[in-house]
């Protein structure tokens, strides 16, 4: 379903100013529902067979063009700094690309504090080897369109010497497009100026385009610095993936040991994130799940925290309170806007299983790439693990950290502010482990059709 | 955010220490008789207290600087703008010198501006919370003005919204060689403990009347 066809055709247009036509989609386009797809990671072999690739591919990769009522599926094509070299970018531009993207995910585990369980020597294969070159997705709202859009992404690289396919990631069709833990996610992106599309109610006001693509002025003003030529750089922007596993026996340990009923348990649940299961925000459903207000987009992201100062509701440290703390007073000098993603996060792996709870169940093959998508999205997400995910200091929560995606370490507490005393919840564990992760180049159209056809050949 | 701090051996056991002990022997052979003496007062003390854990060392914190625990130091030499001494020193009169305005950032612990060398050269040191960068972004959107006024009295600032800003800073940022952070609290923490402290004396008064 398309973003016009979830709002009933109420969707408050604007102006574009944004050169939609050369953007990748999936820049803009919200994840379908429901959603299927794949994530497919090559590896180059050999320059010329790898811009032959994507000579072939560009054509069938879809631009951001009337992105809210485009319904059809799409292809999305990314590149990591190790894939452009492989490329034979030249090396003025490979040079002019962010060093956090240049070195990669993995060597910058220590500023993104991914260590212990969250190390990259725990990764999964290819993860931070420089192998992966390529990724490739398919996004798509039905199983039939989806495996026809597979099909013909991959006559492009199936078989193909020069071109080898590391791993092919199925992901989506989950029932109800739950997430691994059970809850419906997504919800919530940040507007962009000049995208054609208006805030939606409780997105806030629209934040500059330059913050998620490059080429354009940022928060700040400026624009932030754009890869060299300007074909590759202006329109595309960057990618930052991440895998991750779900451990939902651990979570449904948590769940159970913490709360008496079935109801206090799914209390308990919204606590951590903020929304119930449905995405119903507990800002505008405080006591039982709302699962017709949770579906729709027009009112499931509409508030504030204006009347929740405290935490009553919504805790501090909930997940969604941490990643958008909206008009929260901070107790540090804060930016919201300029540290906002977009999200186009997809779940792979056995749906959520309720009854789970064997330490079996942790490893049971499910979870989330988490999918981000910013112009400086390295930056972005080394603050946000630094600041809003691994740390409490800005909420005044001390060193509690994310309850979905921080790195819990022993003796981990999450606090639930209430009246008259709050509750503070002892030896949380990280219930999303990481399992792998890259950061990728999203060109633009004109930009991949320009390393598709490097002078060289 | 802390990593397992990594405990030293005991001076005993640890060669290495040994070689920094026997350096600063030979370094100190040239001192005057006072420092000399010293000098082995200090080290015969440390010896006897060897079964005391020693502190950990500082951490390096970004591309310069170091940090104790949560807080971390920052100190920053850099010339003066032809005409900067004088207009920086005129702005920091308008306040009586007392930035109290900063509280609002919320990760400063202290700051000073010590203008050198007849004014020609700057030194600023601060403590702060965290990590060298994490919020420069946020300053350069939310108090563009006022870092402005002050380091565009700095020789060749290119502007806070400047790419090279960042760059800019690291460049005359010097490491202190040494470092001691009595509470390792950040300054949100130290706000929120007063705040308590002062609700826990009210309760205690209330309960003693």
């Amino acid at each position: 379903m398309t973003l016009i066809d979830r709002v009933d055709g109420n969707l408050p247009r604007g102006r574009v100013t944004v050169e939609l036509d050369d953007i990748q989609a999936t820049v803009l386009r919200y994840r379908p529902e429901p959603y299927y797809g794949t994530h497919v990671m090559l590896h180059v072999d050999d320059a010329r067979a790898g811009r032959e690739f994507l000579r072939r591919l560009t054509p069938h990769v879809a631009s951001a063009a009337d992105w809210w009522q485009a319904g059809e599926p799409w292809i999305a094509v990314a590149i990591t700094y190790s894939g452009l070299v492989a490329l034979g970018v030249p090396e003025g531009s490979l040079q002019s690309f962010p060093e956090a993207f240049r070195v990669g995910m993995a060597a910058r585990a220590d500023k993104l504090l991914d260590y212990g369980e969250n190390d990259p020597s725990h990764w999964e294969p290819h993860f931070g080897s420089g192998l992966i070159h390529i990724g490739v997705s398919v996004f798509s709202d039905s199983e039939e369109t989806w495996r026809r859009t597979m099909a013909s992404a991959r006559r492009h690289y199936d078989g193909r010497p020069g071109l080898t396919v590391l791993t092919a990631q199925d992901f989506g069709a989950q029932p109800g497009d739950l997430n691994a833990l059970g809850y419906k996610d997504s919800i919530g992106q940040p507007a962009i100026e000049g995208s054609g599309v208006e805030p939606l109610p409780g997105q806030g006001p629209a934040i500059k385009a330059g913050e998620f693509i490059l080429g354009y002025p940022g928060e700040a003003g400026v624009p932030l610095p754009v890869p060299r030529p300007d074909v590759l750089g202006r329109n595309g922007t960057f990618v930052g993936l991440r895998k991750y596993q779900s451990r939902v026996g651990a979570f449904n340990r948590f769940l159970q040991a913490h709360a008496r009923t079935e109801h206090e348990r799914e209390l308990l649940a919204a606590k951590l994130v903020g929304r119930w299961r449905s995405g119903a925000p507990l800002t505008l459903a405080p006591d039982r799940d709302d699962p017709e207000l949770g579906a729709d987009p027009l009112r499931n992201n509409d508030f504030t925290y204006a009347a929740d100062p405290h935490g009553h509701q919504v805790p501090l440290g909930a997940h969604m309170r941490r990643m958008n703390p909206r008009d929260t007073k901070l107790g540090l000098l804060t930016d919201v806007n300029i540290h906002r993603i977009i999200r186009r996060s997809t779940t792979y792996g056995a749906p959520y299983d309720p009854n789970a709870i064997s330490k079996q169940d942790d490893e049971v093959a499910r979870g989330l790439y988490f999918i981000f998508i910013s112009a400086k999205a390295m930056a972005t997400m080394e603050f946000l693990q630094q600041e809003w995910i691994n740390n409490g200091n800005f909420m005044g929560l001390g060193e509690e950290r994310d309850p979905n995606v921080g790195l819990q370490e022993d003796g981990a507490t999450f606090t639930i502010p209430q009246e008259p005393v709050r509750r503070r919840i002892h030896g949380i564990e990280t219930f999303n482990v990481l399992r792998g992760g890259e950061y990728f180049f999203l060109p633009s159209l004109p930009a991949l059709r320009w390393m598709g056809a490097s002078p060289s050949d | 955010m802390d990593k397992q701090a990594q405990l030293q051996t005991g001076p005993e056991q640890d060669p290495a220490v040994e070689q920094k002990i026997q350096r600063l022997r030979e370094l100190f052979a040239d001192a005057p008789e006072v420092g000399k003496t010293a000098l082995e007062n200090v080290l015969q003390r440390l010896t006897s207290d060897a079964s005391k854990t020693p502190p950990p060392p500082v951490e390096s914190v970004g591309r310069v600087g170091s940090r104790l625990g949560k807080v971390s130091e920052l100190t920053i030499i850099v010339p003066f703008a032809p005409g900067g001494a004088e207009r920086l020193r005129a702005f920091l009169r308008l306040f009586g010198g007392n930035l109290a305005g900063a509280d609002e950032v919320g990760t400063v612990h202290d700051m000073r501006f010590v203008f050198l060398d007849n004014a020609t050269r700057m030194l600023f040191a601060t403590a702060y919370d965290g990590d060298w960068d994490a919020y420069i972004d946020d300053f350069a959107t939310k108090i563009p003005d006022f870092l402005d006024i002050i380091d565009s009295a700095w020789e060749g600032w290119p502007g806070i919204r400047s790419p090279e800003a960042k760059d800019y800073l690291a460049k005359y940022q010097v490491t202190a060689e040494g470092w001691y952070v009595a509470n390792d609290l950040t300054v949100a923490e130290t706000r929120r403990l007063k705040r308590i402290g002062e609700a826990v004396e009210e309760f205690l008064d209330k309960v003693g009347d």
